[in-house]
């Protein structure tokens, strides 16, 4: 392969900010990188760590979650349990030897489209840096 | 040190209660170095248990692995009590489950056994070889004595012991209705030293050893259904619609498999080893628990199973929780 | 059949010689064996016992595709092994060899299965005596013995120093003769017979299956089984370690617009098993599914094909967490029967 690697990104953004955030980030012309490719959830709360695994398997070299910063929860406290879980499961991943790199959170609010550009070429640039997932990804189909 | 027959005595008394289901505890295996699971029904059989280091298995695990089926229209549930006999280490399993609120304290009875320490078939088998015929297993100061097919064997105690028990700080049965021996005295602690060791390697060292575990794995699932924890009614690996892990057994489904058991033990371990235990092809299954164990510990102050007024570690939370990771 | 012999220090020459062939061996990964390719001739050892993954994954894969489509597509791309290549088992046991006759009844019954049968017929076994049978070996019972020639091409008796090889069919012929094996002597042919002796009275353990079969379903209801299911995991060590047990499951796996059929091992003890679509389950709790699986190979195979799907390998005692005793159940199933017709 003579072109650069260009990471997979899936991103679980939350309805209420993180969502917004991207939005704000398209209409105010703002140009964030394009390997992402966004899943909109209710709340980050509802992310479950197996979609991680799960999107690890299906060829994504990265995922990022992204919600409400703590406190402003829609749900009052959906992302402080997000926050618990995907700590653990980022140590989890690590102890398998997998990059934790892979694994990214961050916290976007509606009116953070700037951020959210800085939070997808961070997000990008580390998974470039982990190279290729081809650790656990599924590989039933070799045609 | 148990006395047998105060053990029997009380466990009989138990049976004969008219409010009392079953008893759960150990009884000679039909070879070897481990002792079988006992389920009593009645105080006639209380004769057949045993205690000794033979006794691995945790009872605990039995509690919830009974079905509970519909109850035919007309007839009311069963809602006589449960009783299980427990060492330290069970224990834990007990206290998490009543976390849990898996069931409530009054369905079950609780006996505690205080334990010296339990005998890992693997490392006896290394030493002495295998055997048709059960073995018997007494401690004697810092030594096992084994009767071997009619023969007197001696290992020294520290190289025969369960990891879970070299490193055991709670000998003495942390919930229980009555104890049928004295206290023991702990004698263990746990630094995490193997966790430390592990992370010495470099990611690729590490995926290059655990694609080799889990490519092992034949996803016989003993390691789940043999876990006290676990007793999902229905788990996620094994769910048709949606299917998140595929039946196929292979690197990539394996290690789903893997990180989704370790990861749902997380907060919830009690680390009695069963899950290695029992592994058919021999994967350092404790391996991920541990690592969980100890970064719960250090990111939570939080220990599984030590209290029974705790709040299961991940339906709460501290709005002061790290999270130097977020962006 | 000839009578062959080699040096056990030439072994890896011995295997190695032949070019035609995919050899399979066992292979250790930790303290964990199974049978894997050969890719270096001079890994090749005699120093195990059994095998723990026993070598029916090398007719009945753990995992196989059976084809491949593509969605849009009308036509499929299916994956029937390739017989191009002959295979060699090379150090089978006797019992996970006699499994492959017991196994072959049924996969050839009724709707012949390609995908065994192709992988059976173009395999060459070479079994090894046992010298050292494990602990809960009970193979005498059913018909077997570490000697037992039952679905070999060729039987090898590690003699310390030597290999006696003895072939059984013109296929074991051919291979002894590629391998260039020179005739074996009559001072072989004794120390091998010798050792199958000694070995024979190594095997502790014993049932007498006489009756079994048709006795077992009279005690479909009998609350004796309680006392295994209780304490069973419903897990899969007994079933997916057995070297008779056949059931398998069929999956469609699809990524985007591709997509294989694939089947892989299966077991009656997982509830999933039986679970209808309605929701309803015939075997809801592990009594059944005990039930079903010594059931299964004690009577309900035998009523079938006549012979008991069990070799006696001790696989599933061996394994099993919670000591869940194949000859203590058969054992206590006829004290139930005795006490039965007592009653009766």
């Amino acid at each position: 392969m003579s072109e650069e690697y260009e990471p997979n990104i899936l991103a679980f953004l939350c309805n209420w900010c993180s969502y917004a955030g991207a939005d704000l980030a398209g209409t105010s012309r703002t140009h964030y990188l394009p390997n992402i490719k966004i899943i909109r959830v209710m709340c980050s709360g509802r992310v479950n760590p197996l979609f991680l695994v799960n999107a690890l398997q299906q060829g994504a070299d990265g995922v990022l979650i992204s919600g409400c910063h703590p406190g402003d929860c829609h749900y009052l406290e959906g992302n402080f349990y997000a926050r618990r879980r995907f700590m653990l499961m980022r140590k989890l991943l690590e102890h398998v030897g997998v990059d934790p790199g892979r694994v990214n959170m961050s916290w976007v609010s509606a009116s953070e489209g700037a951020k959210f550009k800085e939070v997808i070429d961070e997000t990008v640039a580390k998974a470039k840096e982990a190279g290729p997932m081809d650790q656990f990804r599924r590989r039933q189909l070799n045609w | 040190m148990v006395d047998e027959t105060i053990l029997r005595e009380k466990a009989r008394e138990v049976l004969a209660r008219d409010d009392v289901r079953r008893l759960i505890g150990w009884k000679r295996g039909t070879y070897g170095y481990e002792s079988a699971p006992a389920v009593l029904k009645d105080a006639s059989q209380a004769d057949e248990l045993i205690f000794d280091p033979t006794c691995v298995q945790n009872p605990a695990s039995f509690i919830t692995l009974e079905e509970k089926l519909p109850v035919p229209r007309g007839q009311d549930p069963d809602t006589r009590k449960v009783a299980v006999l427990v060492k330290g280490c069970d224990s834990r399993a007990v206290v998490q489950q009543l976390v849990e609120k898996a069931y409530t304290r009054d369905g079950v009875i609780v006996l505690g056994v205080p334990c010296t320490g339990v005998v890992d078939r693997r490392k006896a088998q290394k030493m002495f070889g295998d055997t048709s015929e059960p073995v018997m297993i007494k401690e004697e100061g810092d030594k096992f004595v084994f009767i071997i097919d009619g023969e007197t064997r001696e290992g020294p105690r520290a190289e025969l012991l369960a990891d879970k028990c070299v490193r055991c700080r709670f000998p003495n049965p942390l919930v229980y209705d009555e104890l049928v021996a004295d206290e023991v005295a702990v004698w263990g602690a746990d630094e995490f030293a193997d966790v430390d060791e592990f992370e010495k390697m470099s990611p690729p060292e590490k995926w290059k050893f655990w694609e080799e575990q889990f490519s092992k794995c034949i996803r016989c699932y003993s390691c789940r259904n043999v876990c006290p924890m676990c007793y999902c009614l229905e788990c996620v690996v094994t769910k048709q619609k949606p299917q998140w892990t595929r039946r196929s057994t292979d690197v990539s489904e394996n290690t789903a498999y893997h990180i989704q058991r370790a990861w749902h033990l997380s907060g919830r371990c009690i680390e009695c080893g069963e899950c290695e235990r029992v592994c058919p092809v021999d994967i350092p299954i404790t391996t991920l628990n541990r690592k969980m164990t100890r970064d719960v510990k250090e990111l939570f102050s939080y220990e599984p199973g030590v209290d029974v007024e705790a709040e299961p570690l991940l339906s709460c939370y501290n709005p002061q929780d790290p999270e130097e990771y977020i962006m | 059949m000839g009578d062959f012999k080699f040096a056990k220090d030439k072994l890896a020459e011995v295997v190695g010689a032949l070019k035609d062939y995919e050899v399979f061996a066992p292979a250790a990964v930790g303290d964990v064996l199974r049978f894997k390719e050969v890719e270096d001739a001079s890994s090749v050892s005699f120093d195990f016992k059994n095998t723990n993954v026993p070598p029916k994954e090398l007719m009945f894969p753990e995992t196989e595709t059976l084809f491949k489509f593509r969605v849009g597509k009308t036509d499929i791309e299916p994956a029937v092994p390739d017989e191009s290549k002959k295979r060699l088992v090379f150090g089978i046991r006797p019992c996970d060899a006699m499994a492959y006759t017991i196994v072959e009844k049924l996969y050839s019954w009724d709707y012949p299965d390609p995908y065994f049968e192709k992988r059976r017929e173009s395999s060459v076994l070479f079994g090894l005596a046992c010298s050292e049978p494990v602990p809960n070996c009970f193979c005498t019972s059913l018909g077997g013995g570490p000697g037992s020639e039952q679905g070999l091409d060729a039987l090898m008796f590690d003699l310390g120093e030597t290999v006696y090889v003895k072939t059984i069919t013109d296929a074991g012929d051919t291979v002894a003769k590629a391998m260039g094996l020179e005739a074996a002597a009559d001072a072989e042919k004794k120390a091998a017979a010798a050792q199958e002796k000694d070995a024979l009275g190594k095997i502790k353990r014993s049932i007498d299956t006489e009756g079994i079969p048709e006795k077992l379903p009279s005690l479909y209801d009998h609350p004796f089984w309680e006392q295994f299911s209780d304490r069973c995991l419903s897990c899969g060590i007994c079933t997916f370690l057995c070297p008779t047990c056949h059931c398998f499951d069929i999956q469609d796996e699809m990524e985007a617009f591709d997509g294989r059929r694939a089947r892989m091992w299966d077991t009656c003890m997982f509830p999933e098993y039986t679970l209808h679509t309605s929701g309803h389950n015939p075997r809801p709790t592990r009594k059944e599914r005990t039930r079903n699986r010594i059931s299964h190979k004690y009577s309900y195979f035998p009523e079938k094909f006549d012979v008991i799907a069990c070799v006696g390998c001790g696989r599933c005692i061996n394994y099993c967490p919670v000591n869940i005793d194949i000859l203590d159940i058969l054992e206590k199933s006829k004290q139930a029967e005795a006490k039965e017709a007592k009653t009766a």
